[in-house]
Order: structure tokens, then C-alpha cells, then sequence
């Protein structure tokens, strides 16, 4: 455990120095002034997410391929992350919207996307709990999660044409276009520190469920040589 | 055996097994129709409204109606150990799984039959004058929803809670699917009748991808 | 500044949010360990 505490606090200075650069080094923005530099939690998130969604997806192809429980540990994991990630997106989402548009949502293409895939996630997870054989549910999370990740295109391209057919002010259009080359760098550093974020915590997920089949696989023996006994 | 005719043989079997009781078919149609009353209450849609929102009320009759119907189908297997007997057989699991598919594209395809009349019917919006192309928008999307819904049962029946779980899985994958199906309905029947090929081509993209996903995949589904 | 206070508070639910959930995987690792050391304590490995 304690190996795990200090990885705690590698991650807590990471975050600090994110939010450090976000909040200090990045230079004020002309329209919004200080809420604009939520985007850079809010955007750098997404992208963790969104590689952590992809992790979830190549693990899930390897486990069906090769049948080794540890690509399902990394799969479970590489969820679970992307759902904190992904939570992070959706609620920093609406505390920058509030205040710039006086709505607390708007169904705006990357908001609705987020929202989208939040929920697939979610209902990974939730699967994951009802299954109780460890072997059938390391099969059917792998099956919905390929399932889950084919869909993430599709839904990405029609929200676009949803939104191009009815088109709405866009609330987070003005971070993208043309940042400066400081805010550039900011967020580009943020989304490093973002990954390495997203990754360290997959580490730690990854280590209780290892620990956890160690309990299973022993509980299970348990319950045969109770039941031999018997 | 080859695959197609044990596809054939499988639904054949299922749809002999539904005509005995029909008990499928009946809960289903007779659900639909509550939902489309329940809309009326809910909303009561003017004339224009109705055609507007009328195509999100058939897709999400047919979701929810849909999403009911299949934990029967697969669990109905399990109560007699069915499934062992066929994966004995030399039926490849896909052959399995897309028999079943057929049947429950059939088995939706009638409640569709009777939905759109009386949808038609009591919030007076011809459907008649567009009829084939909505016919055709229909069977692009029940495919989708049959394809995903019939693995994902097979999944369901796998887990504890599938009566809920199964629409919690199935209704997310199928978004895309019915933002196609709705915005293409929806063009369908308005005032002027214009078929949106994009959308279209985002239903078509969706049965292809999920069928061959599911084609890939079905041989993890259904081992033991 | 304008609006500091709601990037404050974004910027301190981000925290809370990795903070949570590292405290999540800290609990749920622990009674892990738990359960392994209660396990092999019932029923020693031959």
C-alpha cells in the first residue's frame, strides 16, 4: 500500500502543475477572461478519455484473441478510468457553459457525444457486476465493449449531421479556433499530463483486480473444498 | 450442414414455436399500441406536432417494444436447455444467431404492420403516399435493431437482472441507428416528402458494421 | 477576474473527482488484501 500512496502523490503533482499552468501561465482570453481556462481540464480530459475508451477496446480484442484474464483486468481498468474521465468532461461542461451562456446544458456536439459515450461506458460497467462467472464475464464485457467502441464513429457522425442539419450556437468553438501559441503550449502540456494521469490510474485499477481474481480464484477453491468435504 | 440452412432451420423453429401460443407476438403488438395511446396523453400533439414528433414515437415504441421482446426469445431457449442441443449441432453459432435474428425481424416486422395503421390513424398522418420508402427505412432499422438486440440477449441471458439489463445495453449502441431512423422518418412525413440520403447511408453503414461485427464475434457468444 | 469563482470550483471538483476516485481503488485494494490474507488463512496452499 504504500507504493500505492506514493503513485497518489505523483498523480496529486501532476494535477497540481496542470492546474498550475492552466491557471496562471495561460494568457487571459479576450471574451470569457477567467472561465475559459476550464478548457483546459475540460478538453485535455476529453482527450484522456478518449484514449482510455481505446485502451478498453484493444484490450478487449486481445482477451477474445488470446484468452489471457489479464487483458480483461486492463479492460475493466482502462473503463473504469474512462468513465472518471469522461465524468470530469460532462461536469466541467456545464460549470464553463453556465456562466458564458446562462444555460447549465446545451446539446452541443461534443457535450452530446460525451454524454453518449459516458453512458455506454457505464453500462459496461454496470454489465461487468451481473455476470458472476469470472470467465463468462471477461467474454461477454469483451463482446459489448468491441460493441460499444464500433458505435463511438457512428455516434460521432451523427451527431455532426444532427447538428449540421439543426445547427446551434456553439458554446466551446471559440478554444479551438486559432489558440494562441501559449495557450497552444498550456494545453498541449495539460493533455500530456492528463495521459499520464489517465494511465498511472489504470496502473493502480489494474493492481486491485489482480488482487481481487487472487480472492475469487481462492474463494472459489474454497467453496469446492467445502463442498467435497460436505 | 452449411450455414444458411442451418439459419433456415433455426428460424423455422423459432417462428413454428411462436405460431403455437403467439404469445410473443400478442404481449408485443398489444404493448406497442399502449405506448402509442400513452403518447397522446402525455403530449396531445396537434396536427402538426404529430407529424413531427410522430417519427420519434414510432422509433421509440419500437425500441422499447423491441427491447422487451428479445429476452423472451433467448430465455425461452435456456428454460429448455435448447441452446446446448443446438451448439451440439454442426450449426455454426452464427447460423444460430442470425435464425433467431430473422425470427425476431419478422416477429417486429408484424407489430410494425399494425403499428403504423393505427399511429396513422389516430393522430392523422398519412402514411399511405410514402408507404414504400418508409417500408423500406423500417426494415433497414429493425435490422439494426434485431442484429445488435439478438447478441445482446444471448449476453443478457448470461447475467442476473437481464429483463433491465438488456435495455440498458441495447438502447445506447442502438443511438445512431435512431438518429437515423427518426431524422429519415421524420423527413418522410412531413408536408413535402423528401427521403435524406445521408441519414440513409448512416442506417445502412450501422446494419453493415454491427452485422459483421456480430458475424466475427458470435462463436465467443454462445461457448460454454 | 471575472467568473473565478465557478473556475475555482471546476478546478476543485477535477480534484475531487481523481481524488474520490483514487480513494475508491485505496479502500477497495485494502479489502482485497484482506480477503486473500483471510482466504489463505482458511485454507492454507499445499
Amino acid at each position: 500500500m504504500k507504493r500505492y500512496a506514493l503513485v497518489s502523490l505523483a498523480m496529486a503533482g501532476l494535477l497540481f502543475f496542470a492546474g498550475y499552468a492552466a491557471l496562471f501561465i495561460a494568457p487571459d482570453e479576450s471574451t470569457m477572461h477567467a472561465i475559459q481556462r476550464i478548457f483546459y481540464f475540460h478538453a485535455s480530459s476529453g482527450w484522456a478519455a478518449m484514449e482510455a475508451s481505446m485502451i478498453v477496446f484493444v484490450a478487449n480484442i486481445l482477451f477474445l484473441a488470446k484468452r489471457d484474464l489479464k487483458w480483461d483486468w486492463l479492460g475493466i481498468s482502462a473503463a473504469e478510468v474512462s468513465v472518471a474521465f469522461w465524468s470530469v468532461v460532462l461536469i466541467t461542461g456545464p460549470i464553463w457553459a453556465h456562466p458564458v451562456w446562462g444555460v447549465w446544458w446545451t446539446w452541443d456536439a461534443r457535450l452530446t457525444l460525451s454524454l453518449v459515450i459516458w453512458l455506454l461506458y457505464v453500462a459496461y460497467l454496470i454489465l461487468r457486476t451481473l455476470v458472476n462467472d469470472p470467465e463468462r464475464r471477461a467474454v461477454v464485457s469483451a463482446i459489448f465493449g468491441v460493441f460499444v467502441f464500433l458505435g463511438v464513429p457512428l455516434d460521432y457522425l451523427s451527431i455532426r449531421i444532427w447538428r449540421t442539419q439543426h445547427p446551434q450556437p456553439v458554446v466551446f468553438g471559440s478554444a479551438n479556433s486559432g489558440l494562441d501559441p501559449t495557450m497552444a503550449k498550456v494545453f498541449f502540456f495539460c493533455s500530456g499530463v492528463m495521459t499520464v494521469l489517465m494511465i498511472l490510474l489504470i496502473r493502480q485499477r489494474y493492481r486491485l483486480e489482480r488482487l481481487r481474481h487472487e480472492a475469487e480464484t481462492l474463494s472459489l477453491a474454497a467453496d469446492e473444498r467445502a463442498e467435497g468435504a460436505g | 450442414m452449411n450455414s444458411a440452412r442451418a439459419a433456415a432451420i433455426v428460424l423455422g423453429k423459432e417462428i413454428r414455436a411462436e405460431m403455437r401460443t403467439r404469445e410473443l407476438l400478442q404481449t408485443t403488438v398489444v404493448f406497442t399500441l399502449i405506448v402509442v395511446t400513452l403518447f397522446n396523453f402525455a403530449f396531445e400533439p396537434t396536427p402538426d406536432e404529430a407529424r413531427r414528433f410522430g417519427a420519434g414515437l414510432i422509433w421509440i415504441t419500437l425500441l422499447f417494444a423491441g427491447s422487451l421482446m428479445l429476452n423472451p426469445s433467448f430465455v425461452r431457449e435456456q428454460a429448455n436447455d435448447t441452446i446446448y442441443a443446438l451448439r451440439m449441432s454442426p450449426a455454426s453459432a452464427f447460423a444460430i444467431v442470425f435464425g433467431k435474428t430473422l425470427a425476431n425481424l419478422i416477429f417486429l416486422g408484424i407489430t410494425e404492420l399494425i403499428l403504423l395503421p393505427v399511429f396513422s390513424l389516430l393522430y392523422n398522418v398519412p402514411v399511405l403516399p410514402v408507404l414504400g420508402r418508409l417500408a423500406f427505412i423500417l426494415f433497414l432499422g429493425t435490422f439494426g435493431l434485431v442484429m445488435v438486440g439478438t447478441v445482446f440477449s444471448a449476453v443478457a441471458a448470461q447475467a442476473r437482472m437481464r429483463e433491465l439489463l438488456l435495455p440498458l445495453l441495447l438502447l445506447p449502441v442502438l443511438i445512431p441507428l435512431m438518429f437515423a431512423a427518426v431524422e429519415v422518418t421524420a423527413g418522410l412525413l412531413a408536408e413535402s416528402p423528401a427521403l435524406d440520403r445521408t441519414w440513409v447511408s448512416v442506417l445502412a453503414a450501422f446494419d453493415v458494421i454491427f452485422f459483421t461485427a456480430s458475424w466475427l464475434l458470435c462463436d465467443y457468444l454462445l461457448e460454454e | 477576474m471575472q467568473n473565478f469563482g465557478s473556475l475555482f470550483t471546476a478546478y476543485l471538483i477535477v480534484w475531487a473527482i481523481f481524488i474520490l476516485y483514487d480513494f475508491s481503488i485505496a479502500r477497495r485494494m485494502s479489502q482485497a488484501e484482506k480477503d486473500v490474507a483471510q482466504l489463505k488463512q482458511k485454507f492454507p496452499q499445499t
